[in-house]
């Protein structure tokens, strides 16, 4: 049963890598198995995180040959939020006399009205979908179709529908009393379209979210409140909804990040014009590296960026620390 | 929603008899005016999500000399929606002409598989280090890999812009050569490798959760049995784990499908170049911007992809996306 | 051939020894068990012959191979588990047959064994099923299938029956002995249940707290265990244990005294030792003739009867305690906490009263002997008896 050639041949393995790696502890094993990930994550999220941030306390540098020039501390930053760099961008970081042109304040606006509006219409979606009904499965499968649409695609369907010479949009809107003749290069009129376009794609996510959150109700809770003498608004107002929070602000958090990213759909809609029509954060970082090859202001500007997401981020995250602490 | 004009009868009745009575009604019978409430919500939600993508077909099958009146009407009956002004399913294959799309088709598919296929080999064996093993920094590491899905795009953009289009100095071999970054510009590698470090950390997060619901046993007898560590992960975890596998997978190449940021930023746009569908749509927008009926068809072709997909695999996608929402 | 050896075994986690110096020769064909109360180490001490576990110190010889660094693969050795772990997305065959296509076995060769597996374990026309179309039986019956195929040096079993009824329980019982005369193979086997240990095995090892308390043959384990532990452990219902001293010839114990020859026992050392009589080991006077050594009769009275069916498990309260309605027993298991009951069997024919006086004797061929440390000092304290020899001379020393 033992045959020799088993044992000569365990006795080679003992060189060989399969050996030692059989025989590190569960810790080195971990650390092994997570050395690939590492590497990855390291080379192109962790170095070009750290890359930006020591681009931007850098120059700018226009005319030499290295990418910034001298170390100059947190000058750009100041530069920036004070707004002495204005005219050197293609859009101011923040001024409330122009709110549409100015990139703080369009990705603010544009985040604060989209999520608002997805979060209704999610809403509604999910409670839709938390019936039994015939044809549930299309139903869902209709609703996340857009959800899997590519950003340029769904740039360019809104385009399509709002293009005054082919689209019906425009004219829609007139009807209404709203857009000018040149949406595209109108600021409000690009901001309502651009609006349109994502709460046409991304409220499906908000209502799975949120229907997760209706499924793993105690459908019990809503025989008590029935025979309690509950009404339907009232068993939505004092069931359904206090259980739904928390999971539905974890979807916000994760849309409201989304969303203070925008630029690809202002690209698209807008075309290569798009930027400056709305300059959202991204937008001008883009638009200050490439165009202008102000690689140490673009790097401040990201790092700005990250920085006012992680405070709206924040602000959810205390919000959401007062839910669990049952302040709803 | 709909439940709440059922049972509130009292919110707008104050004029007309008729509606006194219809509110009375629903009182009496809530069941009748929630159904029909319902089902004009789930007709609506369908209608309008679907509706872009009719407008999409309409313009591609409308002859591009018609594109400028597409009317809501037909034989001169008006309708309520627009419908195409002539019959031209050339426009499908013409799409393929003016502009390589297949091949900025391919290569978007080649990229998404290929960075899919790394990342889940890659996430698997850090999934199995977060989910079925103990070690020291384990919760922190694995908060430290969900951090990087919140920076914006635009914190990692400048640095690995620069570094793929060259001459980054990385390190120097004493007495031998310096050793720069790669320029891989305008390749499938530009943009798989940012890719698969970026959109690691969801799988991840979901193969842990599945990897750890394996039984110990099992691990440990097919070691017993004659797999290595590694080999058991693949063998028998990885099998048994294959509907998590399979949800990460889609969501991966959803998301790298989807993507405009780096897929805008890291080619030229030349189909040659290695450039996504991204480009495919913008080429469109920009150089053949007259040729409405060829964007509209480009764009429907644009998502059959991403449409099967979510058709085959919504139970896969609704799982992934929520669990996320669900857990922390 | 398969012979294994555990030379001090040491298993540390942070603060916590799990197993502590182990040192165990188990012979070529030998049918070893590991027993001991959960937490004691065994399970552990079974991972690290398997290769699932590294041990802290100590090395693992299998087949006069130095094992201890080898990943469980090229051990040579298969595994039984408890919760029986069959790949629940392959069928039986593809179960069984799993480690043969590991190693690269041809389609026949692995034909032919996994058919005769099936033969041996009952489980031809099931090859084709998946696990979760079997019973719990024929699950673990797949399970052994696993192990036996790849005809390894050594068969290690953990709790292989803990997770089955009692009656299929006791039928692979006897299963797994036949299994284990058929191919002659070593078989390291894990249990808490002391009964599975001393039906099945060759020989026994205790271990308690991680140490090795005794390992010998199950009724040298019986008769002269090793230690107060082993004694305790070892036998159902347990051994009773009274507190008492000893002087000159005589052990005193609060109600009664017995009675010890110098040479069966070492009677120079006065002072306190446990007193430790099997229930099966005490009788009615009136039974009592068959007895060669009693002791002088004891008083007691009937405190609580348990009629088994076989026999009739009597809790006495000693002396003149009965009637000041202390603290009735509560089971066999109990019988064990020192006080002055004892628990004695007798033949199911016997007629006694709750509350009924007796007069009972203790066989003094069969009292043992255990001083503060726990440790054995007498099996049998009548004349002819033997003094305790080192029965656990393979290695283990039993502290």
């Amino acid at each position: 049963m033992a045959t020799e050639s088993e044992s000569s041949r365990s006795a080679t393995r003992r060189y060989s890598p399969t050996y030692w790696v059989e025989n590190m502890t569960d810790e080195q094993f971990a650390y092994f198995m997570l050395l690939p990930a590492f590497a990855l994550v390291g080379a192109f999220a962790l170095w070009p995180l750290w890359e930006t941030f020591q681009m931007s306390l850098h120059a700018d540098n226009l005319t030499g040959s290295g990418y910034v020039g001298e170390f100059v501390g947190i000058e750009n930053y100041v530069a920036i939020l004070t707004g002495e760099m204005t005219a050197l961008l293609g859009a101011p970081f923040f001024d409330l006399d122009q709110p549409l042109q100015s990139a703080l304040s369009v990705t603010l606006i544009y985040t604060a009205i989209s999520v608002t509006l997805e979060l209704i219409v999610g809403f509604g979606m999910a409670l839709i979908l938390d019936k039994e009904f015939y044809g549930r499965r299309w139903v869902r499968v209709a609703i996340l179709v857009p959800w899997a649409v590519p950003i340029a695609i769904q740039g360019m369907i809104f385009y399509l529908i709002f293009l005054p010479s082919v689209g019906f949009g425009t004219q829609a809107m007139h009807a209404i009393g709203l857009f000018s003749d040149t949406p595209f290069i109108n600021s409000a009129d690009l901001l309502i379209m651009v609006i349109i376009a994502d709460v046409w794609k991304t409220s499906a996510f908000i209502a799975l979210i949120v229907l997760a959150g209706l499924q793993s109700i105690d459908r019990e809770l809503y025989r008590v409140g029935r025979v309690a003498g509950a009404s339907a608004w009232q068993r939505f107002r004092y069931i359904t909804f206090p259980l739904v929070v928390p999971t539905l602000l974890v979807a916000l958090l994760f849309r409201t990040i989304q969303s203070m990213r925008i630029f690809g759909i202002i690209r698209t809609i807008g075309g290569s014009g798009g930027c400056s029509t709305l300059p959202s954060l991204s937008c001008l970082v883009v638009t200050t590296f490439q165009g202008s090859g102000r690689y140490a202001t673009a790097a401040a500007l990201a790092f700005i960026t990250a920085v006012v997401v992680a405070i709206v981020a924040g602000i959810y995250i205390v919000g959401f620390a007062d839910v669990e602490g049952g302040a709803i | 929603m709909a439940t709440v004009t059922g049972d509130d009868g009292d919110g707008d009745g104050d004029d007309g008899n008729a509606l006194e009575r219809s509110a009375r009604r629903a009182m009496e019978r809530p069941w009748t005016v929630y159904r029909a409430a319902f089902t004009f919500g789930v007709v609506a939600f369908v209608l309008i999500t679907l509706f872009p993508f009719y407008w999409l077909l309409v313009l591609a099958l409308t002859p591009l000399t018609n594109v400028n009146n597409i009317d809501f009407e037909a034989f001169g009956l008006p309708l309520p929606v627009p419908v195409p002004q002539g019959f031209n399913p050339a426009a499908f294959v013409e799409v393929f002409r003016l502009v390589p799309f297949h091949r900025f088709m391919f290569n978007s598919i080649f990229i998404g598989l290929v960075t899919t296929a790394i990342v889940l080999v890659i996430a698997s064996l850090a999934g199995y280090a977060f989910g079925r093993l103990e070690f020291r920094g384990r919760r922190v590491l694995m908060v430290l890999f969900l951090a990087i899905s919140y920076f914006p795009p635009v914190t990692f953009a400048i640095p690995i812009f620069r570094y793929f289009t060259g001459g980054v100095h990385l390190f120097t071999i004493p007495g031998v050569t310096a050793v720069y970054s790669p320029n891989w510009f305008n390749t499938p590698g530009a943009l798989i490798t940012p890719f698969s470090a970026l959109f690691m950390p969801l799988a991840i997060f979901i193969l842990t959760t599945f990897y750890s619901q394996i039984p110990d046993g099992l691990e440990d007898a097919a070691r017993i049995e004659g797999t290595t560590r590694i080999g058991a992960l693949f063998r028998v975890i990885v099998p048994l784990s294959a509907p998590g596998v399979a949800t990460a997978g889609v969501l991966t190449f959803i998301s790298i499908y989807n993507e405009f940021f780096f897929s805008f930023l890291l080619t030229d746009g030349q189909a040659q170049s290695w450039a996504p569908i991204v480009w495919g749509i913008l080429n469109y927008q920009g150089q053949y911007q007259q040729y409405y009926n060829l964007m509209a068809a480009a764009s429907l072709i644009g998502v059959i992809p991403v449409a099967v997909l979510v058709v085959l695999a919504q139970e896969k996608i609704v799982s992934g996306l929520t669990s996320g929402g669900l857990k922390e | 051939m398969g012979d294994v050896t555990l030379d001090g075994i040491t298993k540390r986690y942070d603060d916590v020894v799990a197993v502590d110096d182990v040192n165990i020769h188990i012979e070529d064909g030998e049918f070893v068990t590991l027993v001991g109360p959960s937490g004691c180490g065994k399970s552990t001490t079974l991972e690290i012959v398997a290769g699932l576990t590294n041990p802290s110190g100590g090395t693992v010889t299998i087949a006069d191979r130095d094992v201890t660094r080898l990943p469980p693969k090229d051990r040579d050795i298969s595994m039984v588990f408890q919760n029986i772990a069959l790949f629940p997305h392959m069928n039986v065959r593809k179960n069984i047959s799993f480690g043969l296509r590991l190693r690269d076995f041809d389609s026949e060769e692995t034909e032919r064994r996994v058919q005769r597996a099936a033969e041996i374990l009952q489980l031809e026309g099931m090859l084709d099923r998946m696990p979760d179309e079997l019973s719990g039986g024929q699950q673990q019956r797949v399970g052994i299938g696993r192990a036996i195929v790849r005809e390894p040096e050594v068969f290690l079993m953990d709790e292989p029956l803990a997770n089955l009824d009692a009656k299929l329980r006791v039928h692979m019982r006897t299963e797994l002995q036949r299994l284990h005369d058929e191919l002659e193979t070593t078989i390291l086997y894990v249990t808490h249940d002391q009964a599975e240990a001393m039906t099945m095995s060759d020989r026994i090892a205790v271990l308690n707290h991680g140490e090795l308390q005794q390992f010998a043959p199950p009724l040298v384990c019986y008769n002269e265990p090793a230690n107060e532990f082993v004694a305790g452990f070892i036998g159902s219902p347990s051994m009773n244990f009274l507190e008492g001293e000893m002087g000159g010839e005589r052990v005193e114990t609060p109600h009664f005294s017995v009675g010890v020859d110098p040479a069966a026992v070492d009677v120079g050392a006065d002072g306190p030792v446990t007193v430790g009589i099997r229930p099966e080991d005490i009788y009615l006077r009136q039974t009592a003739a068959t007895v060669e050594q009693p002791t002088d009769a004891v008083e007691a009275t009937v405190d609580v009867l348990e009629p088994m069916g076989d026999e009739i498990f009597v809790y006495l309260l000693l002396g003149d305690a009965a009637d000041d309605g202390g603290p009735t027993v509560e089971g066999a298991d109990e019988a064990s906490a020192r006080s002055d009951q004892l628990l004695m069997s007798v033949e199911p024919d016997v007629r006694l009263e709750s509350g009924e006086r007796v007069e009972v004797v203790l066989d003094r061929d069969r009292v043992h002997l255990f001083d503060t440390g726990g440790d054995a000092r007498a099996h049998g304290v009548a004349e002819g008896s033997e003094a305790p020899t080192e029965v656990n001379a393979d290695g283990g020393e039993g502290r």
